[in-house]
């Protein structure tokens, strides 16, 4: 007894952080990063997409070797680099993380290695976006989700369009979906300046990407600082960055960092609780999930209903289209499915994000629904069809008034049963901007440094929406059983 | 009324219908028998188009019907289908709709009667086969012979020249098949026309004009009842029936 308490104090102990010694151990140095951050940052070399390139790469590789340990990459969604820091996933965040009042009271983060402006772009056409963060009220403004560009905007009372990836807001920028782009000044360079129709406004407030380690890992911290400073001393980091083609001016402060510049930058963290208006945002997300969802089956139930009749009273032709189309929506996935038709067809059809996500998980639905009123059509008896049609009734009007009536009941269930799915389906719309509940969550957990609490007030309200539907269901599947 | 000339119909090698020939005027109540397999109800379903032939004709008030099914058929089809009512062995109600429900249905929605007059025909219906207090109930709430008897209502509801009744009594419990039958005693004193196929001898000896007895695709005795059923020519109507096995 005495044995196992003691062992359990020593594991709770602040004061055991073998951070360091155990990455030498291991001789691995773990590092988390989004590939689909892209150039210049992390991507995959187009001669040989198994081999990764960017700077951040070969800074990784550096770090590492002035350890004396091996680089390790660790995919790992960008918007959740933090949390899974925290979570032990990998030993260092390093893919240009800004250094942000919220990040700095949950990480231990080293000296900077790259300095980036925030860059602000719009059309060419439109001059009405100036260089002035406050002329930006009431437009459409795209920026990465929880990045230290979408804060500056929050802190002007700007919500944000959000994005996931860095190519897609200048692709809408070009698009008309909206009417500016505030990043980092990396990323314009690559996926902003290029395109002939965009302009730059502006440069804004200096930020500076840092490694970031967990909050207990002070040893591997200073380590990983130390190396850092080597690098940048050496002339490394220049030749890395040159390397890519972004060494520029600003970066010439990295070279003579002292510490009081580490204290300027980390500043005073601030404590971001969970507040009545995250509550609020919270309540207007499942709105949007709601509304989305009913638009989405109301598009999924009559399209389901007529691919269904087409499939099974159609000529040949019109049954195997009916069919592919079945196969091709059940067959691919609805994430793709909704990037083709936002981003794909953009050039054809100009959907907004709130259309294009209920057109696209209506049509994606719509597919499973036709097999559910198929199965429902097929299980009305054949002499329900044959006492209407001796009754004179042509066979679209014995569709219409006696089978289908049945089969829709008999598909009732199951109909619950997909709506149900659609509403937690209707999250992944999230990454063609929509901000629906689960995008909320992200959003605020990241804001808050807490997943538990926005997490559980995220599945509570999925679950006040969708109780109540399944208790229909059950309802009506009971009903059924009766007659 | 209905004319039947040459009908043939084959399912691969096993013909069902075999040059079939028939004439029934109106007003006449006939009775088909025979065992099963031998084609009773396919020839039923034939003169309604439920069931496509192969070779021969059938005209039914000057509508005619050939080979080729209902794509070929339609326009015959939907003029035929409102002159003949069809009632099943399996009755066939709706199942989403109350018994005045399926009654007017068709009445709406084919003949474009309005609710309340289609509504009113089916009160009357319901009455004349006792069933005036079942207006609301649902199928799954009735007897076989209640439904059974909402079916008749139901295809009388059209005002057919003609009713096929295709073994409208088999699926039922016995005790419930007196009142199915007494509903069609009634229907023939009253001058339908009713082709029925049945296995109820003493329907067809007493309530019928005519009997036909169909073996093996053809017909193979035609007649009043009281000659078909009790001095048949064929040697198999008469082992169908059981005559040869007692003296009689």
């Amino acid at each position: 007894m005495v044995v196992l308490l003691s062992a359990w104090a020593c594991a709770g102990s602040p004061a055991a952080d073998d951070s360091l010694r155990r990455i030498k151990e291991a001789g691995v140095l773990r590092w988390g990063a989004d590939v689909q951050g892209g150039a210049p940052y992390i991507y995959e070399d187009p001669d040989h997409p198994e081999k990764l390139r960017g700077f951040e790469v070969d800074l990784a590789e550096a770090l590492a070797s002035e350890l004396g340990v091996k680089a390790e990459f660790v995919q790992n969604d960008w918007s959740a680099l933090v949390p899974s820091l925290e979570r032990g996933t990998f030993d260092i965040a390093m893919n240009g993380l800004e250094v942000t009042p919220a990040r700095t009271g949950v990480v231990l983060f080293t000296r900077p290695y790259y300095v980036f402006a925030s860059r602000l772009m719009a059309r060419r056409d439109d001059p009405s976006v100036v260089a002035d963060l406050d002329s930006l009220k009431g437009k459409r403004v795209g920026t990465l989700t929880n990045s230290y560009t979408a804060d500056q905007l929050l802190a002007k009372g700007i919500e944000p369009v959000y994005y996931e990836g860095t190519d897609e807001p200048y692709q809408d920028l070009v698009a008309g979906r909206i009417d500016a782009v505030f990043h980092d000044d990396i990323i314009a360079g690559i996926y902003g300046e290029p395109r002939p129709q965009l302009r730059v406004v502006g440069d804004f407030a200096d930020g500076f990407y840092s490694i970031a380690t967990p909050k207990t890992d002070h040893s591997l911290r200073d380590a990983v600082d130390a190396a850092l400073e080597k690098i940048i001393q050496s002339g490394k980091l220049e030749e890395i960055l040159r390397k890519e083609n972004i060494w520029n001016d600003r970066q010439i402060g990295l070279i003579a960092w002292s510490d009081a510049d580490q204290r300027r930058l980390l500043g005073e963290p601030v404590v971001s609780t969970l507040r009545w208006s995250h509550m609020i945002a919270f309540v207007q997300a499942a709105g949007v999930t709601l509304v989305l969802s009913i638009l989405a089956m109301a598009i999924a139930i009559p399209l389901g209903l007529g691919l269904a009749v087409c499939r099974l009273y159609g000529n040949a032709v019109v049954s195997r289209v009916a069919e592919a189309y079945v196969e091709l929506y059940r067959g691919t996935p609805v994430l793709l499915q909704l990037y083709v038709l936002y981003y794909g067809l953009a050039d054809v059809i100009k959907l907004d994000a709130f259309t294009a996500a209920i057109i696209g998980l209506g049509m994606n639905y719509a597919a499973y629904e036709a097999e559910v009123y198929r199965a429902g059509i097929q299980a009305v008896p054949k002499g329900q069809m044959e006492a209407a049609l001796s009754l004179g009734m042509s066979t679209p009007l014995a569709l219409r008034r006696v089978v289908l009536p049945q089969g829709f009941r008999l598909a009732l269930p199951s109909v619950t049963n997909d709506f149900i799915a659609l509403l937690k389906d209707s999250s992944l719309v999230s990454v063609i901007t929509v901000v629906e509940l689960t995008k909320r969550m992200t959003i605020t957990a990241v804001d808050v440094r807490s997943w538990a609490i926005p997490g559980l007030m995220c599945a509570l309200l999925y679950f006040v929406m969708s109780y109540p539907l399944s208790l229909f269901a059950r309802r009506l599947e009971a009903r059924l059983a009766r007659s | 009324m209905i004319e039947v000339h040459a009908l043939c119909k084959a399912y691969g090698p096993r013909k069902i219908l075999n040059d079939i020939s028939l004439s029934f005027a109106a007003g006449q109540v006939v009775s088909l028998i025979g065992p099963s397999g031998g084609g009773k109800s396919t020839l039923l379903r034939c003169l309604n188009g439920l069931e496509s032939f192969d070779g021969g004709s059938i005209e039914i008030g000057g509508q005619k019907l050939v080979p080729g099914g209902a794509k070929v058929n339609a326009r015959a089809l939907a003029a035929v289908r409102q002159k003949v009512g069809m009632v099943f062995q399996q009755w066939n109600l709706f199942a989403h709709r109350t018994a005045l429900g399926n009654i007017i249905e068709a009445p709406i929605h084919v003949k474009g009667l309005s609710v309340a007059e289609a509504s009113e025909r089916a009160h009357r219906l319901l009455k004349q086969v006792g069933l005036g207090h079942r207006a609301d109930a649902y199928p799954h709430e009735m007897s076989g012979g209640e439904q059974q008897r909402v079916a008749i209502a139901r295809a009388l509801a059209m005002e057919p020249a003609a009713l096929l009744l295709d073994e409208p009594t088999s699926a039922l419990d016995p005790e419930r098949v007196g009142e199915v039958l007494d509903v069609l005693t009634a229907l023939a004193r009253g001058g339908l026309t009713m082709l029925v196929v049945t296995h109820e001898m003493r329907f067809a000896r007493e309530v019928s004009d005519r009997v036909l007895v169909l073996h093996g695709g053809t017909v193979i005795e035609d007649g009043p009842p009281a000659e078909v059923l009790e001095r048949p020519q064929n040697e198999r109507t008469r082992a169908f029936l059981g005559l040869d096995r007692g003296p009689r």
